[in-house]
């Protein structure tokens, strides 16, 4: 049993809170269930804005229409996380991707899956920036952004 | 007219277009989209385009918004995407004091001053407000917004007298005039009687003697002088600001006697020529998210003597009717965007003088002070004064 | 448009301080500006503080926790936070304090005491929650990403850039050793960064910052009181500072808009045309070696995608033309709320002849910078010995 020292606080805070993703991300995350993803369109630049958004950061101006982009897309960067901390989402090793979809001007931010991770330094050689990949949609869908299970690495011909 | 400085002459800037959203609770937007509802307001009233903004102060908090970093999350919402943004965390005003620097500055022309909060996205408001307090003695004993407040506010009561029926007046008196401001969240129609009735929270606090906690946002433009008298026929002059702070802990101040706010408002009204401020200011827009307060902040406003707030409110002076109407928008009684509201204040002060408040509109203004504070029981005060001319 | 100079600096021995309580921390800095400077407490007219999210020592609003140990009592007082270019942010509100008039003798204070809780589970939380926070957890992976894509885009044979990376490791470990507030002092060779392990690939552990304890006090001042506070002010000479939008796929991060603008922005006000020969010295913000590479051609040092030669050729080591952060950087001391206002106390320290034994001779010129968000905001401020 350890002595307590005298002047050392140690304590976990842990405040609820409860966000709402506003009517766009809320109609973004609704379409997710669907296997569909969206983003909107910028009335001035016209680029494809993916997560959808309201309003185009550039520009500044409310985006106007909504678009269904691909499932698919080309991997822009990637890295390979090997360190711990509180509430991680999943145990190191696992990979990231930023990934810019078929349609879309912007990328986003994912797992990456489908990498054999027991030599990490032979992993991060293996994914290659400009690979193809592709969603794997899990079978039970929430409305969540990890409604996708990860982007896998894709051959096409 | 210029003010002189060593070396110098300190250019004029005013405020020339706020907008704010109609606060309330859990407002579907995210904060993001809140603070891009009121840039673009702004935005529109005062006929700009974002490349006309040349800086952004935005004054969000990272425990309020459940995010780290919270100003890098609408940093672009607020027309800032490529600009020098900044952010003066927890109080709109000490945003708005920031923006109103790098104008004066010359290096910038124009600032706008935002912020926004939901506060219905946190479950339990007190428990973020202990976490104000130091680990080590204060949080422990669970103090927080409104206790520290309610141990001010016996203290109040005990040492100058002031009742429970005074402190309900101010209550009675926001709560009414906010029925004549379509952004207010809270509107009744109560009697001293109902807020001496209502759920005590914390001794003497009851439930009507509290401010809600607000979802809500708000924008601030200035500009300086050139620019402000293209932008707007009426401006609200910038005459004269102050800030200050107490000492941290609450056991190491005098709770009643509040330096910080004396010497932001003397700071202020030194620079505006302000020497009697009950008679030269038209209408005031005090942060008081506590019946209390307001009255201790009367005094130490100049706006009565040492201990005569319960008396300022029985004699009516600060009624919408009176002398010197306190918070025609209904005030944080109403209204209360923490980290916001300071802002508010300062557009509503703002409104008032540029001849836009509607139906809580002030007739003659010519003078308007706007406070914000945050901190335990008031630990930091902000004071400005605005003018027509 | 008035003149404002950096006139003294305090900084704390930084590392991990479990000797002290974070307003402790802060009075230490505040108390060896005020011994640097001789002003008492009383003559300061104002202060600015900051650090990371107030969630990272768990404290809200800890400008008023530490009011006392700022010396802030019945003073204007403000708190500026945003991400890694707090300090900078500070520094910049300090200067603008001053530039605007109201105020003549201005303290800027930047501290974190990051050994107090997980920081990188702090800095997840700067991702929203409901598309990137899942993602974008704490600070190596942001930087990681652009790293690659860096490596890649000038299609660098990735040894090169490794070796290129491994060096400014060294140099910065090396340098720290002459610094007496830094605190990672070991000696390495590039055999120990090649072989250390990967944090977030491709940075591996000696690519990348430590977390400190520190603080960092500044008081600025007009040109008149500078002046009479000390024989050499540090004047400010540019200042400039830009954020690329939130969502981090959004941008371009290897020709990186902020960064590129805050720089230009600085250049225009000090009148730089040509960054590597105007500067003497340049305490460039570098928590990621790789990431260093990046600003080099984003402030102008070198032509893009030709950052490797600068180090390969020597001229960004400590007796090269252009030195880049002889103090030993952000790579040996990250105290992450004064970090940036350590690149601004040092460039003083250097245009001051102040900086003891990392001193480079002659500096006229110097450079300091910050960087923060996801990879989103930048700053700059640029300091000279004559007003």
């Amino acid at each position: 049993m350890s002595e307590e020292v005298v002047g050392v606080v140690s304590e976990t805070i842990s405040l609820p809170y409860t966000w709402t993703a506003g009517p766009v991300g809320v109609r973004f995350l609704k379409a997710l269930k669907d296997k569909k993803i969206m983003g909107t369109v910028c009335p001035r630049c016209r680029r494809v804005l993916v997560p959808a958004r309201r309003f185009c950061p550039r520009c500044f101006v409310d985006t106007t229409e909504w678009v269904k982009v691909s499932d698919k897309g080309t991997l822009k960067s990637f890295t390979l996380i090997n360190y711990s901390f509180t509430g991680q989402p999943k145990n190191p090793p696992y990979l990231i991707g930023m990934i810019q979809l078929d349609k879309a001007d912007t990328c986003f931010f994912h797992f990456l899956g489908g990498i054999d991770l027991s030599n990490i330094e032979k992993a991060c050689k293996e994914v290659k920036i400009g690979m193809r990949v592709q969603a794997l949609w899990k079978e039970k869908r929430e409305g969540k952004i990890t409604d996708i299970e990860h982007f896998e690495p894709i051959t096409e011909r | 007219m210029f003010k002189k400085f060593k070396g110098g002459h300190m250019r004029k800037v005013a405020i020339v277009g706020v907008a704010q959203t109609n606060h309330g609770e859990n407002l579907q937007q995210t904060v993001r989209e809140l603070i891009y509802d009121v840039t673009v307001e702004t935005l529109a009233k005062t006929n700009l385009a974002k490349d006309d903004v040349d800086t952004v102060v935005a004054s969000t908090s990272d425990y309020w918004q459940g995010m780290g970093c919270s100003n890098v999350f609408h940093y672009d919402a607020a027309a800032g995407y490529l600009k020098d943004s900044t952010k003066a965390e927890e109080d709109g005003a000490l945003g708005f004091m920031y923006a109103y620097m790098r104008v004066l500055s010359g290096h910038f022309d124009t600032a706008l001053a935002v912020s926004a909060i939901k506060s219905s996205e946190i479950s339990s408001i007190s428990t973020l407000t202990n976490l104000y307090c130091d680990p080590f003695y204060q949080r422990p004993i669970g103090l927080g917004d409104i206790s520290s407040a309610a141990i001010q506010a016996r203290l109040y009561m005990h040492r100058c007298g002031i009742t429970e029926e005074q402190a309900a007046k101010v209550s009675v008196k926001s709560l009414g005039n906010a029925f004549y401001n379509p952004y207010a969240h809270r509107r009744a129609r109560i009697t001293i009687d109902d807020v001496l009735k209502s759920r005590v929270v914390a001794h003497p606090l009851k439930e009507l003697d509290c401010c809600p906690a607000s979802d809500g946002a708000c924008a601030v433009l200035i500009a300086s002088e050139d620019k402000a008298k293209k932008i707007t026929d009426n401006p609200a002059w910038i005459k004269g600001v102050g800030w200050s702070v107490e000492s941290y802990f609450l056991g190491d101040r005098d709770l009643l006697d509040v330096e910080a706010l004396r010497v932001a408002a003397g700071k202020a009204y030194g620079t505006a020529g302000i020497k009697d401020p009950s008679r030269q200011i038209d209408v005031a827009e005090i942060c008081a998210p506590y019946s209390f307060q307001e009255l201790l902040w009367y005094e130490h406003l100049g706006l009565c003597g040492v201990g005569e707030g319960g008396k300022l409110v029985d004699e009516g002076v600060t009624e919408m009717s009176g002398a010197l109407p306190v918070n025609p928008s209904g005030g944080m009684l109403s209204t209360n965007p923490y980290t916001a509201r300071g802002l508010v204040c300062i557009a509503e002060a703002a409104l008032q003088l540029m001849g836009k408040a509607g139906e809580h509109q002030v007739s003659n203004v010519k003078t308007t002070l706007a406070h914000s504070m945050h901190g335990l029981a008031g630990q930091l005060h902000s004071v400005i004064i605005l003018s027509s001319d | 448009m008035r003149k404002v100079a950096v006139v003294g600096i305090g900084q704390t021995v930084h590392g991990r301080r479990k000797d002290v309580s974070f307003p402790d921390l802060i009075y230490e800095a505040v108390e060896k500006a005020l011994d640097d400077t001789k002003l008492t407490i009383e003559e300061v007219d104002a202060v600015v503080s900051g650090s990371m999210p107030a969630p990272m020592e768990g404290t809200n609003a800890p400008h008023l926790w530490w009011a006392d140990a700022l010396g802030a009592r019945s003073k204007p007082l403000m708190r500026i936070a945003t991400c890694g270019t707090t300090g900078m942010s500070i520094a910049h509100s300090a200067y603008y304090h001053v530039a605007s008039g109201l105020f003549d003798v201005v303290l800027a204070v930047g501290a974190e005491k990051m050994y107090e809780n997980d920081p990188q589970a702090v800095m997840a939380t700067i991702a929203e929650p409901f598309f990137q926070r899942k993602f974008i957890t704490g600070a190596p992976v942001i930087f990681s990403f652009q790293c690659n894509e860096y490596t890649h885009r000038y299609k660098l044979p990735e040894e090169r850039v490794r070796q290129a990376t491994a060096m400014l490791s060294v140099r910065n470990h090396t340098d720290a050793l002459d610094n007496p507030y830094a605190h990672i002092k070991i000696k390495i060779t590039l055999e120990d960064v090649l072989k250390s392990r990967i944090i977030a690939y491709p940075i591996r552990f000696l690519d990348v910052c430590p977390i400190s304890d520190g603080a960092c006090a500044v008081i600025y001042a007009s040109e008149d009181k500078a002046k009479k506070i000390t024989d050499n002010p540090a004047w400010i000479k540019g200042v400039g500072y830009a954020g690329d939008e939130y969502w981090m796929g959004d941008s371009d991060k290897v020709q990186w808009a902020s960064a590129i603008i805050a720089a230009r922005r600085a250049y225009k006000m000090a009148g730089i045309e040509n960054p590597l020969k105007q500067f003497d010295v340049a305490e460039v913000y570098n928590p990621f070696t790789y990431q260093e590479l990046i600003y080099y051609e984003c402030f102008g040092f070198c032509e893009k995608g030709e950052a490797c030669k600068l180090v390969e050729d020597g001229t960004v080591m400590r007796d090269g033309e252009l030195p880049c952060a002889p103090s030993g950087g952000v790579l040996c001391t990250n105290p992450i709320g004064a970090t940036a206002l350590i690149r601004v106390a040092e460039a003083a320290l250097q245009t001051m002849g102040k900086a003891g034994k990392h001193q480079i001779p002659d500096v006229e010129t110097a450079f300091a910078s910050g960087m923060g968000g996801l990879n989103q905001l930048n700053g700059v401020m640029i300091l000279g010995k004559t007003p």
